[in-house]
């Protein structure tokens, strides 16, 4: 786009130049040449007038030379002046017989040499400023030795002439240039633009936009790439939700059974003391793990709503209630510290989701990490902030992003147990809410989760 | 005597285990295995409540539901496999009570049972038998609601919820109050079913639904109904 610009600048400058010098030159040639015919004319008539007609020059003999023209006798070289055609000519001046006659303007505003290469016998011109004003000097030999005319002509109106000349270039190249700029910006944006699209659409889809499709699939240059492009992304999608999707059917089609189990083992455990001693410990077993696949499938069904189109439902929620009410749940116990100044705090949250979120980072503390040691509320960061504690021993730096990816345990802190969703259905839903989460060491050992939340005071 | 249930699904094994599981916590059990069968079934013997999952062979469980309501005032507990907004405020809409998701269990399914059943309690002891709001009569013990002498049909449901609203005296009952005092649930009971419940009685007690007279919103606290 610059490169158009400046070619167009270039081009107009050379043309700019050119113009210039060849309109200069003859403008200026041609004024030289007139005030040369005018004052040589003008010497022609004084020569008439001083000498009388020509003779016509017969030398006799080879080396016999032409004698000089006398002057008329009686005549009055100011009147011969006075008698000239007025021309635009500024000044006139005659140097006849080592006299000085002078009609208007000073000889000595004449250079000297100029004089004196006139008096030698040759025609000369040449500009001077006489009075600060540009003039084109001539001077014409009027046939005898050591005598010749002046004149000098105005050169303001050329001059003029040649400024506006210069002034109109000048401002032509700019304009130019700016025009050239503009058509080349125009130019470049519109056989351009679709390559932005492409870039901008493309960005899109890496940033997990993957819906985002070219609309150039008409444009007769792009079309082909653009409709490669959207089969791409069409393709991409299309996979992403069948793999998001996977997770969600499979454990669709898990209810059934396990609906029948739970509700067969829900009856033994009701008559366990009708069964025989020793198979009271199996059905315990077969019990508990039961109960560890059926949160895994209520897990599995969790991460996969949003993907499934689960769009929730957001209401208005005091924090500090909400977080009570599933913490204390969650530990069996009163567990909930919450600071004055979040006792106001609401925000627009979806509750089944936030509750999910606290039951699981306190489940988290009690199954796998020695116990809740207490769960925090206090005004700050993006509006709220809520620290779960644990008495465990801590998540090692390296594992501290790992944990909350889906079955992401840390492979050095040892906490293996459980199935490794639980974490990742709270980053999820956290950042559903457009919040955040972080794991850090607790002041006296264990591990602190900290999930800040954009709630506002009510 | 024990309560009677309808259970209607079309999953013969879920049928059986909710059934022993069930009749072990002491319901009476009857099966369905389509909507008309089910509507048979309430035809025939009418339960005390309805266990009804959305999803049947012949028609879907909002089309069942809605016919159930034509009849009967039944408590309607729908059985979803999402929490999705719109199936369950579908559910809701077609005049369901409350709603369970898969999987469930017979124990927390006979807690939401018990209190459907419940019968209205009175907020305090000064509470008439027989309120009036507006030109409602509200009779408590007989679970009647009449206008101009005319009984409107309620649901026991929405009985119970007119029931709360009129005890307060004008007062405001925040959704979780009602979720409480009419379902029995806790703090994360789904709000929803209140929502659509307030809408599903203004349909019924107010002259003109769409601009609400007694059963008033106070936004973002709750409900209350004025004279």
């Amino acid at each position: 786009m610059l490169a158009y610009g400046l070619l167009a600048l270039g081009l107009s400058t050379v043309l700019a130049i050119v113009t210039w010098s060849v309109v200069s030159d003859y403008l200026t040639s041609q004024r030289t040449s007139s005030a040369v015919v005018v004052t040589s004319d003008n010497a022609a008539a004084l020569r008439y007038g001083l000498f009388g007609p020509p003779q016509p020059c017969r030398p006799a003999r080879e080396r016999a030379e032409c004698g000089s023209p006398t002057l008329l006798p009686g005549v009055q070289a100011m009147d011969v002046l006075n008698s000239l055609p007025s021309t635009d000519a500024a000044a006139s001046m005659l140097y006849l017989e080592d006299h000085w006659y002078s009609l208007t303007g000073q000889p000595s505003d004449l250079p000297p040499d100029l004089i004196q290469t006139a008096l030698a016998g040759s025609v000369v011109q040449r500009r001077i400023a006489v009075n600060g004003q540009p003039v084109l000097a001539v001077g014409v030999p009027i046939g005898r030795q050591g005598e010749a005319f002046f004149e000098w002509h105005p050169l303001e109106s050329l001059d003029n002439t040649l400024r506006t000349l210069k002034i109109t270039l000048i401002v032509a190249a700019i304009a130019t240039a700016l025009i050239g700029l503009a058509v080349g910006r125009l130019a470049s944006t519109l056989a351009l633009r679709p390559l932005a699209e492409l870039t901008r659409v493309a960005d899109a889809v890496a940033r997990g936009k993957l819906d985002a499709r070219l609309e150039a699939e008409n444009d007769p240059h792009l079309g082909g790439l653009a409709r490669s492009f959207n089969q791409t992304a069409a393709d991409l999608e299309r996979r992403v939700a069948v793999d998001a999707r996977f997770a969600g059917d499979v454990s669709h089609e898990l209810r059934t059974p396990l609906m029948t189990m739970l509700n067969s083992m829900q009856l033994i455990q009701n008559h366990r003391a009708e069964l025989p001693s020793v198979v009271r410990e199996p059905v315990e077993l077969l019990g508990d793990d039961l109960d560890r696949f059926r949160r895994l499938v209520i897990d599995l069904l969790e991460i996969s709503r949003d993907d499934g189109g689960d769009r929730g439902s957001r209401e208005i929620v005091r924090i500090a209630d909400l977080v009570r009410a599933a913490g204390d749940a969650t530990a069996g116990r009163e567990v909930t510290t919450v600071e004055p100044d979040a006792e106001g705090l609401i925000l627009q949250a979806d509750k089944r989701r936030l509750e999910r979120v606290i039951a699981n980072l306190v489940e988290n503390a009690e199954d796998h990490a020695g116990g809740c040691k207490g769960v925090g509320v206090e005004a700050g960061g993006l509006g709220v902030i809520i620290t779960v504690d644990d008495a465990g021993p801590g998540i090692a730096v390296e594992d501290r992003s790992r944990i909350f990816e889906r079955f992401g345990r840390g492979e050095t802190s040892g906490r293996g147990r459980g199935v490794g969703l639980g974490l990742a259905i709270v980053a999820r839903h956290v950042q559903w809410h457009h919040g955040t989460i972080q794991v850090t060491d607790r002041p006296g050992g264990g591990a602190r989760f900290i999930v800040e939340l954009p709630a506002k005071i009510s | 005597m024990a309560h009677s249930l309808l259970l209607v699904d079309d999953e013969p094994r879920i049928r059986r285990v909710l059934r022993l599981a069930l009749e072990d916590e002491g319901y009476q059990v009857q099966e369905a295995a389509n909507g008309y069968d089910a509507l048979a079934a309430l035809r025939r013997e009418p339960p005390d409540v309805v266990l009804l999952d959305l999803m049947l062979p012949d028609r879907d469980g909002f089309t069942v539901c809605r016919e159930i309501r034509r009849s009967s005032d039944v408590p309607v507990i729908m059985v979803t496999a999402r929490t999705d907004s719109h199936d369950v405020v579908a559910g809701l809409e077609a005049g369901a009570d409350d709603y369970v998701t898969k999987p469930l269990v017979a124990k927390e399914l006979s807690a939401r049972i018990r209190a459907l059943l419940r019968r209205v309690e009175p907020a305090n002891s000064r509470q008439a038998d027989l309120l009036e709001v507006g030109d409602l009569r509200i009779d408590v013990p007989g679970a009647e609601v009449t206008r101009d002498g005319e009984t409107l049909p309620l649901t026991r449901t929405e009985f119970k919820l007119l029931a709360e609203l009129a005890g307060a005296e004008g007062k405001v009952l925040s959704r979780e109050q009602l979720l409480s005092k009419v379902w029995g649930y806790g703090y994360f009971g789904d709000s929803r079913i209140v929502d659509v419940h307030v809408r599903r009685l203004r349909l019924k007690i107010e002259r003109d639904p769409a601009s609400p007279k007694h059963l008033v919103t106070a936004r973002g606290l709750g409900y209350r109904l004025v004279s």
